[in-house]
């Protein structure tokens, strides 16, 4: 499974590309906003994104919008991983097309289940 | 010139502080895999924490201020090394360090953020900031109630300080 994970922190892309190697999978592409990951979404084959929501250029709200208007990909599994966690946030990452949602700070664990329930959707 | 002063009830941001502790801790349990000893929070500005790497970020609710995170350099990079997933002889550059301290001031403060808006309030924060260099000094330009939360790990000592602000002086 390839995975393209989308966020300004290089930290914070570190800490989830870790977290993924840690759970055994190792095809992974990386994007600094949401501009990038559109780039790499046409590149190439991506199983599923996982994407920060306050980023520049493209934030992650508009990248899913701008993803989910791209031949083919309206199904495209999608996890946001962010410090909003109000309800209204989460309500409008729903609506743009968010499948799933991390709550930072998360474990392991937490990205597993997430991952686990995007996919057997 | 400065705004009107209000007066912080210490009675009112007693849960603000236990939410900011409760933050803290919950980040480094989860993110850094560090459980922290906690000191007595000390309220005023008599504290200046021996500090190399500061992480700052203005948060707006119901109550506006700011949440700032200090950490020496070797604090800042055992930090660093640990939500890298880094070896424990691994030196981290300065881009390093400087944004993992920031992506942990901006979760603490996300996290304190959400906490505190359960109440229906909206709150917001500011991206972070990150400040690093051997002598300088941190004043916020506001009035209020300043809390120092001290924390070790390990053999490192951090800090979070709560700054509510009452006013805000201008030139």
């Amino acid at each position: 499974m390839r995975f393209l994970v989308v966020d300004d922190s290089t930290t914070m892309r570190r800490i989830i590309i870790n977290t993924l190697k840690k759970l055994g999978y190792t095809e992974i592409v990386e994007a600094g906003n949401g501009r990038e990951g559109i780039e790499k979404v046409s590149e190439g084959t991506v199983d599923l994104i996982i994407t920060d929501w306050n980023m520049p250029e493209m934030n992650g709200i508009e990248f899913i919008r701008a993803l989910r208007g791209m031949e083919g990909k309206q199904s495209l599994p999608v996890l946001m991983v962010t410090t909003n966690a109000a309800k209204d946030d989460i309500v409008e990452a729903l609506r743009a097309g968010v499948n799933n949602y991390v709550v930072k700070p998360f474990t392991p664990d937490t990205i597993k289940e997430k991952i686990d329930a995007v996919m057997a959707h | 010139m400065a705004s009107p002063a209000t007066a912080v009830d210490p009675q009112s941001t007693q849960p603000m502080i236990e939410t900011l502790r409760a933050c803290t801790r919950d980040v480094f349990g989860t993110m850094v895999g560090t459980s922290l000893a906690e000191g007595t929070p000390i309220d005023g500005d008599a504290l200046r924490p021996q500090s190399n790497v500061v992480g700052q970020i203005g948060f707006g609710g119901s109550r506006s201020g700011l949440v700032v995170f200090y950490a020496t350099f070797a604090g800042a990079g055992s930090i660093t090394r640990a939500l890298l997933g880094m070896d424990a002889d691994a030196d981290p550059s300065k881009p390093e360090v400087a944004d993992a301290i920031g992506e942990i001031t901006n979760m603490i403060a996300g996290s304190f953020r959400t906490r505190m808006a359960t109440d229906g309030d909206a709150w917001a924060i500011s991206i972070p900031t990150v400040t690093m260099g051997s002598d300088f000094y941190m004043t916020p330009l506001t009035d209020g109630r300043r809390t120092m939360l001290p924390f070790r790990m390990g053999e490192h000592e951090i800090f979070v300080e709560l700054v509510i602000t009452t006013r805000v002086r201008r030139a």
